[in-house]
């Protein structure tokens, strides 16, 4: 979509599925043991997923979503209802897309991104633990994980962002390295603010 | 416009997917089709996460030792200050002592229980809500669902899924994991329960939560939890130390008392652990409780000096530890 239609989707999707495999496994074998206060950790596989829709759109965000929900769903430790998280990162996945398409000239767009997204893709899965009765979604812990996660899900993001944009990038582009070869001015802003 | 509505119909699509897999799942409960999937899950990932908790782990035992120990960052700085080959090094050698330290440690506590345990690694911990980890051991090392999982310190969980080799582990924090357990030297019987992912649920330095069931019995602070053990010993093999009273709830017109209890194990730095293959023959009661008195003696008003409780503990822990015999 907005990125360059000349890239053949195939690599594309190599690349996305790489993306996730790795935040993935970073995920639980890293960002889960750091012992942060407050016993939140950052949501890596969240933060790639809104990174991926930013660059890619809706469609290209929603399928990757869903692919990186079920395999959270489904990857060693996990314990809750298989598909929770795929439907949340799908929902996550489109939405971020449709918000990158409506308004990618404002460098703040990726921050409240991955802050709407975090609280969202929080707050989603929390309310379907507690639709399914949960007794680990109980209103206190909720309560005590949104803003924490919320929080070390925006500090994480610049770095999230920024190795989601140089994988897809350096797919797309392999003739040119240039700093400033787009995804046009959407990269221009993300990279303007990452390296504040 | 074509592409925005194409988006929306793969959306809708994958809605009703992810919406229908959970309705499966949660209709489904243990016996679930889906359940197969963790199992590719575990084929597919297990080895990946092995692969990266090997890679991994020395960095972060590495890390670990420095902010655990101002003197080793200290220390560490000097070194790397002189030669990076020989911090590395250094580093290597300090998580292999500390390592086997653990281990030494880990077969002590088996061999006073009489457990018969595999020693595992903590590969990978779960995400969201779930306090849940995975170890290194599957089922090619003798483990099965519902075994008990300890660490040097005290009880960690249960084996709630085997892989080929990896293994998941409901920690007894979790707030669905329900242990049964045992006032030290008395007989009087209670539930431990979870309070959430690392405490999230107001825990602190209580991440349990002890009803003991008799709201008569006497139960004081600083006072330690085995477990009881269950019904032919799974999941809970008995005489695991469980944790110490902290806190103890008013009885607020409730049929039992609440104690808060902080466990033995530090639950956010778990590494080396060892899953409990074959129970003891006789219960080892108290015996493989620590030492007695631990410097949070000062919050309890039942012990009025820290000389007190010592002997006391070990002369209540002699006995018991001696006869185990007419346990069963």
């Amino acid at each position: 979509m907005l990125n360059a239609p000349e890239a053949s989707p195939n690599g594309r999707r190599v690349i996305s599925a790489i993306v996730i495999v790795v935040a993935l496994v970073l995920q639980v074998s890293v960002a889960n043991r750091l012992p942060l206060p407050g016993g939140v950790t950052p949501d890596l596989v969240l933060l790639s997923v809104v990174a991926l829709a930013l660059v890619s759109g809706s469609l290209t965000g929603c399928v990757a979503g869903f692919c990186a929900g079920l395999a959270a769903d489904i990857v060693p430790p996990s314990d809750h209802t298989i598909g929770r998280y795929a439907l949340v990162y799908c929902i996550i996945g489109y939405v971020c897309g449709v918000a990158a398409a409506e308004m990618d000239r404002q460098s703040m767009v990726p921050f409240f991104a991955v802050a709407a997204g975090a609280l969202l893709g929080t707050v989603a899965y929390a309310a379907i633990g507690m639709l399914l009765g949960d007794p680990r979604a109980s209103w206190t812990i909720v309560a005590r994980v949104v803003p924490l996660q919320v929080l070390y899900d925006v500090v994480a993001s610049p770095f999230v962002v920024w190795c989601v944009l140089r994988a897809t990038r350096r797919y797309d582009r392999p003739e040119r390295r240039d700093r400033f070869s787009v995804p046009a001015a959407r990269y221009r802003a993300m990279s303007g603010r990452t390296r504040l | 416009m074509n592409d925005t509505r194409r988006s929306r119909m793969v959306l809708a699509a994958l809605l009703v997917v992810a919406l229908a897999m959970i309705t499966i799942d949660y209709r489904g409960g243990d016996d679930s089709p889906l359940r197969g999937l963790r199992g590719v899950g575990e084929a597919v990932f297990g080895p990946v996460e092995r692969a990266s908790a090997s890679v991994v782990r020395p960095v972060g035992n590495a890390v670990d030792a420095i902010t655990n120990a101002p003197a080793e960052r200290r220390r560490a700085d000097r070194l790397q200050r002189e030669n990076q080959r020989l911090r590395d090094q250094l580093r290597g050698t300090q998580v292999d002592q500390g390592k086997s330290a653990q281990l030494d440690r880990l077969l002590g506590a088996a061999g006073l229980g009489g457990y018969k345990i595999v020693a595992a690694n903590v590969i990978s911990v779960g995400q969201g809500l779930e306090d849940t980890v995975t170890i290194d051991a599957g089922s090619g090392s003798g483990i099965r669902t519902d075994m008990t999982v300890m660490s040097a310190d005290g009880l960690v969980g249960r084996v709630t899924r085997v892989g080929p080799a990896t293994a998941t582990v409901l920690l007894a924090t979790d707030v669905n994991s329900t242990v049964g357990a045992r006032l030290e030297d008395s007989k009087e019987i209670g539930i431990v329960q979870g309070r959430g992912r690392r405490g999230l649920g107001g825990g602190g330095r209580t991440p349990l939560r002890f009803q003991l069931l008799d709201a008569n019995a006497p139960m004081r602070v600083g006072q330690r939890l085995v477990t009881l053990g269950s019904q032919g010993e799974r999941p809970y093999v008995p005489g695991v130390p469980v944790g110490m009273v902290e806190r103890i709830d008013a009885p607020a017109g409730g049929l039992t008392r609440t104690a808060y209890v902080q466990p033995f194990v530090h639950f956010t730095s778990l590494d080396v652990v060892a899953v409990v293959v074959a129970p003891p023959k006789s219960d080892p009661r108290d015996a493989v409780l620590p030492p007695s008195p631990t410097p949070s003696a000062p919050p309890s008003p039942a012990s009025p000096s820290p000389s007190a409780s010592p002997h006391k503990g070990k002369g209540k822990k002699e006995p018991s530890a001696t006869s185990p015999s007419p346990s069963h």
